[in-house]
């Protein structure tokens, strides 16, 4: 366990980039009129911006530092898990002690947007954590994807599913249905549940991926 | 110990390992030696699992080795291996960190032996000094096979000497599997145990230093002289000069007689007659 902690201490560290960013884009965004959005929103940036620093720039020199595969696998569960906890728990802060503070009448916050503050401020907490983490394991598949032609097809074939499914109603209701598992789910066991299972599956994807990565 | 078993890496058409069959079983410094685009790479990254191979498995420790393996106990480093662009000291403190077995104390003597700035960042290295680094991290991860990528580029002679010096440290303190790629044959001689010859993605040559000692030799005379007395021994190249002729022989050498001249082959003729395609061949 030793070796994990010390990638996930790595892959933290070597993630300043993504931290900088999104704390330059959460205190520097302003907004204003009666409808305004909360600057805790943008703390869901560092969930976005963490995987393609994972994946693309810790890999290969952890590989070269003598990491093993399966470290770094569990390294990067780890350390998802606890970012995507550090982000919820920022959001929730913003949204109990600055969003109240301003003026206009409506401020917007992901969480209440998503129906997650219905069940009070804690569970709503939980739910954004893990559906932040899915969000994290679901991009670190897909970019560790990016090198071979299975890459390319998903991205392609979420392409065409967006495409596809948005214009015609009978689809769009499934694609927003799937949306309202996902994310704007009020119901906090099946929302969390949902998001566990799925981060699990692409978990397990993610895995068979890492087995064929080479150097 | 590793194993490999008809093993063969095919690139499209092109294939780079031809049915490589080979054991190594004891622990030792095994230094392999081959032609640009010989195969040596990418049998090293087989090895260490960072490479499918097309046919052929290769065992590390009686453990079937592939890209799958998600910790294989070999390290493996290239020459141009990308690290965090950290101070010295931090990196080989990190690496201690990943790896379990790291011989921590090992990696500082050797930074100190060879003047490494702890506090410069990795980026701000000599290709020599980045070099080095790499090796050092690779040789105190203590796993149980060491492969190390044409380590010696960008040294100058001294940090040659210095590296072979560590080398032979490093495998007496911690008795395994170095396998070691390189084109600086005679330095190596004095360090190594077996040799390795690969051409063109098969294994040419594998046997001890000794050996080659023992029967790499040249026989020049005339013509008919030198074919009487190799006709039956294994021959691994021939030069004609007018009614002179040498050859090359890997054999027990014929009695010395004063129509003939035998000597030893260096390390490097023995490798260019066993490479050189002159249609030398070990029988």
């Amino acid at each position: 366990m030793k070796a994990v902690f010390a990638v996930v201490k790595r892959l933290l560290a070597s993630n300043k980039i993504g931290f900088i960013i999104t704390a330059l884009v959460a205190l520097c965004a302003t907004s204003s009129g009666e409808v305004v959005l909360s600057n805790g929103n943008y703390a869901w940036l560092l969930a976005v911006l963490t995987p393609f620093f994972f994946v693309f720039y810790d890999f290969t020199k952890l590989m070269h530092l003598g990491a093993s595969k399966k470290d770094y696998f569990f390294g990067c569960l780890i350390s998802y898990g606890f970012l995507a906890f550090c982000i919820s728990l920022v959001n929730t802060a913003i949204h109990l002690l600055i969003d109240p503070v301003y003026s206009a009448h409506t401020v917007i916050n992901m969480m209440d947007v998503c129906k997650w503050t219905d069940n009070g401020i804690i569970v709503a907490g939980v739910q954004q954590m893990f559906f932040l983490l899915l969000v994290m394991v679901f991009l670190h598949v897909l970019l560790s994807m990016q090198p071979h032609w299975y890459g390319w097809l998903t991205d392609a074939v979420l392409v065409a599913v967006i495409c596809i499914f948005t214009p015609i109603a009978a689809l769009r209701a499934v694609l927003s249905g799937f949306f309202r598992i996902i994310m704007l789910n009020g119901n906090a066991v099946l929302h969390i549940g949902i998001c566990l299972l799925l981060s699990a599956a692409l978990s397990f994807a993610g895995l068979a991926v890492l087995k064929r990565k080479t150097l | 110990m590793i194993e490999l078993n008809q093993v063969t890496k095919q690139y499209g058409q092109a294939t780079v390992l031809k049915n490589i069959t080979l054991s190594i079983d004891e622990p030792g410094i095994y230094c392999l030696l081959g032609r640009n685009g010989a195969g040596k790479t990418t049998l090293l990254k087989s090895i260490a699992g960072y490479q499918n191979i097309t046919n052929g498995t290769i065992k590390v420790d009686s453990k079937a080795i592939t890209i799958s393996t998600l910790d294989t106990g070999v390290s493996y480093i290239e020459n141009f291996a990308k690290h965090f662009n950290l101070p010295v000291r931090k990196l080989i403190r990190i690496a201690s960190e990943v790896n379990p077995n790291y011989d921590y104390d090992f990696a500082l003597d050797m930074m100190d032996r060879f003047e490494l700035d702890g506090k410069k960042k990795f980026n701000h290295l000599s290709l020599g000094m980045k070099t080095m680094v790499s090796t050092i991290i690779c040789l105190a991860s203590n796993k149980d096979v060491i492969l190390l990528d044409e380590p010696v580029l960008g040294f100058d002679a001294i940090m040659r000497v210095e590296f072979y010096d560590m080398l032979t440290q490093s495998f007496q303190k911690h008795p395994r599997i170095i396998i070691v790629s390189t084109h600086i044959i005679e330095e190596i001689a004095k360090t190594i145990q077996k040799l390795i010859i690969i051409d063109k993605g098969s294994i040419r040559f594998f046997d001890t230093l000794q050996s080659v000692e023992t029967k790499a030799f040249s026989i020049s005379g005339l013509q008919k002289d030198v074919k009487a007395v190799t006709q039956n021994l294994n021959l691994i190249g021939q030069d004609t000069v007018g009614g002179l002729m040498t050859s090359y022989i890997f054999d027990y050498p014929p009695e010395q007689t004063a129509a003939l001249e035998i000597h030893p082959l260096s390390l490097q003729d023995f490798f260019i007659q066993m490479v050189g395609h002159k249609g030398g061949a070990i029988k």
